[in-house]
């Protein structure tokens, strides 16, 4: 009897197929939200700056989750994860231009930061006090930075990965390592600032310091669905079918389920702290998102984002049962879409939930250029690193 | 030791971690139920090679985890709105937000006796007598050994038939095991 438990090379074929046209198809979607929000520009200002900022700090937040992901496996030298790697490096390749998208932000700050209107600073004296934290020139210093950093790390540890595909060489494999040890401090420092100045400043009142951590939280779990999703595409569609197995798939739908209890750690102690000691700086940030029907959402992300990921990937079998993880991960996605919405749209829209049309043409932009992008890319190069040092255990897991 | 010499199994040693698997998988098809294999570290992939059904101890961990946030639920309402009720800065007496964290202890604080236990219960621990050291080459399971012990206790056991099956099978090494 022989058993075929030991393979040790690639037998599937590498490439993405180019010919399924994926790629065009999301950015023609993309080009036509661009053109659709544009009009929405002059139509409606104010709205158009909010509705991108959610759609910003969402895709933001993927690309950034997926650049923690492929650090975290460098750092523990994983083996499991080599022959599906090339999916979260594709996506944080994406941080290379990601400062180009937060460009337009930087025009609509006066809507978005009340902290920038010199009639709110003359009568807020607590404004005051953040100046010389919350100002134009330390605004846009600031990112320079985050965004210089994430594009450093984005770009390198892809390039070195697709330069280890046409010869291995154990000097980049080190320096993968080299760079991602230091790297992920420095991830956890600006991302944590990023969504201080991006989201958490937009309320200038308010501050919460789980707040960086609450948006990896998001972020994280968002990613791996993501990751998930994907590769379950690629199965579905014959690529690959050797190379990642069910094992691999049960690691990822383990990890979903593991950071979908860190998210709801992370969110319901913010939430649980700010609440019990209830004073007024600190409780009017969650007053506002549960007035009116924001509170829905609220129970929404209670309910959607941990009770029922929680019960569904409980078991051993639904944490590889592809129905179950891609379902799972689609809504999950869905939820940290709304979930920026729910941190970002209480601000203009007090009185109740309003999905408004520029909130989908935005969304639709950002996802079809975003995505685009990644099938373009990911049909660029081989779909596995396949010189990768740990090649043969990943293949081997089981 | 009993002038009565009952048979506790026959254990056979393997040569190496894949000849164990190969023969787990040949005893599993022989329609052996009663067998245990013995190696210095865990073997992936033996579960299936032995036929193991998925263990019930997760089911276990759950019904620990559930009884203890019901438990916890009910024992916080009871006390801060029945026997103890306060007014905290302006709270309901019954304010769930707060109840969590203690509940979230409580479920994990049973879970793990559940798992702690489970485990000992299904391992059927505390055993004060292990027969299978009636054998001094078992001890080489913590070292270079790779062991497959079929009790007889399983229905298919035959003394005879079944070290000759073992034997068959690639083991390098044979005893039978006195209980």
């Amino acid at each position: 009897m022989s058993m075929d438990h030991h393979h040790t090379t690639l037998t599937d074929r590498l490439t993405f197929p180019e010919e399924n046209k994926i790629a065009t198809a999301f950015f023609g979607a993309g080009f036509a939200g661009i053109a659709l929000s544009l009009i929405g520009l002059f139509v409606n200002t104010e709205q158009f700056f909010f509705s991108y900022l959610t759609s910003f700090a969402f895709i933001a937040s993927l690309v950034l989750g997926a650049l923690f992901f492929v650090m975290l496996q460098h750092i523990t030298r994983s083996g499991w994860s080599v022959v599906l790697r090339r999916i979260p490096e594709t996506i944080s390749l994406q941080l290379v231009w990601l400062g180009l998208l937060f460009i337009p932000i930087l025009f609509g700050m006066e809507f978005l930061y009340e902290w920038i209107r010199p009639e709110r600073i003359a009568a807020d004296e607590l404004i005051q006090h953040k100046q010389p934290y919350l100002n134009m020139p330390f605004f846009v210093i600031r990112n320079v930075i985050y965004f210089t950093v994430w594009a450093f790390l984005g770009y390198k540890l892809y390039r070195n990965s697709v330069t280890m595909d046409r010869q291995a060489s154990d000097a980049i494999d080190r320096q993968q390592r080299v760079i991602s040890a230091p790297g992920i401090l420095l991830f956890a420092f600006t991302v944590a600032f990023a969504s201080f100045d991006w989201l958490m400043s937009m309320d200038s009142g308010w501050f919460s310091t789980m707040f960086g951590v609450y948006y990896f939280a998001m972020s994280f779990q968002a990613v791996l669905a993501v990751v998930i999703a994907l590769v379950v595409y690629l199965l579905h569609k014959g690529l690959l079918t050797n190379t990642i197995n069910q094992s691999h798939l049960h690691d990822l739908g383990a990890l979903l389920f593991g950071f979908t209890v860190f998210y709801a750690y992370i969110a319901f102690s913010q939430f649980m702290l700010i609440y019990y000691a209830n004073f007024p700086k600190e409780i009017l940030w969650f007053y506002y998102r549960f007035e009116g029907n924001w509170i829905f959402l609220a129970y929404l992300f209670l309910i959607g984002r941990f009770v029922l990921p929680f019960i569904l990937l409980l078991g051993k079998k639904a944490k590889s049962n592809h129905k179950v993880l891609f379902g799972v991960s689609l809504w999950i996605i869905l939820l940290q879409f709304l979930e920026m919405h729910w941190i970002v749209m209480p601000i203009l829209h007090q009185e109740s939930i309003s999905i408004h049309w520029l909130d989908l043409t935005l969304l639709l932009a950002f996802v079809g250029v975003s995505a685009g992008f990644f099938f373009r890319q990911f049909a660029r190069h081989s779909m596995v690193p396949k010189n990768d040092p740990l090649l043969a255990e990943s293949l081997n897991k089981h | 030791m009993s002038t009565n010499h009952k048979t506790f199994g026959v254990l056979a040693e393997f040569a190496n971690p894949a000849d164990l698997m190969d023969a787990a998988a040949e005893v599993r098809d022989a329609g052996f139920k009663n067998f245990d294999t013995y190696s210095p570290f865990p073997i992936h992939g033996m579960d299936d090679a032995m036929g193991l059904k998925p263990s019930k101890l997760g089911w276990i961990v759950l019904g620990h985890g559930i009884a203890g946030l019901l438990g916890g639920i009910a024992l916080q309402s009871w006390a801060m709105s029945v026997a103890y009720p306060m007014h905290i800065s302006g709270k309901p007496f019954l304010n769930f937000p707060a109840f969590v964290p203690v509940a979230f202890a409580i479920v994990i604080l049973l879970a793990s006796f559940g798992a702690f236990l489970g485990l000992f219960f299904l391992s059927r621990l505390p055993r004060l007598n292990q027969p299978l050291f009636n054998s001094d080459r078992i001890t080489k399971a913590t070292d270079d050994g790779f062991f497959l012990c079929i009790e007889a206790t399983d229905p298919a056991f035959s003394e005879k038939k079944t070290a000759e099956f073992l034997k068959s099978i690639g083991a390098t090494e044979i005893e039978i095991i006195p209980e």
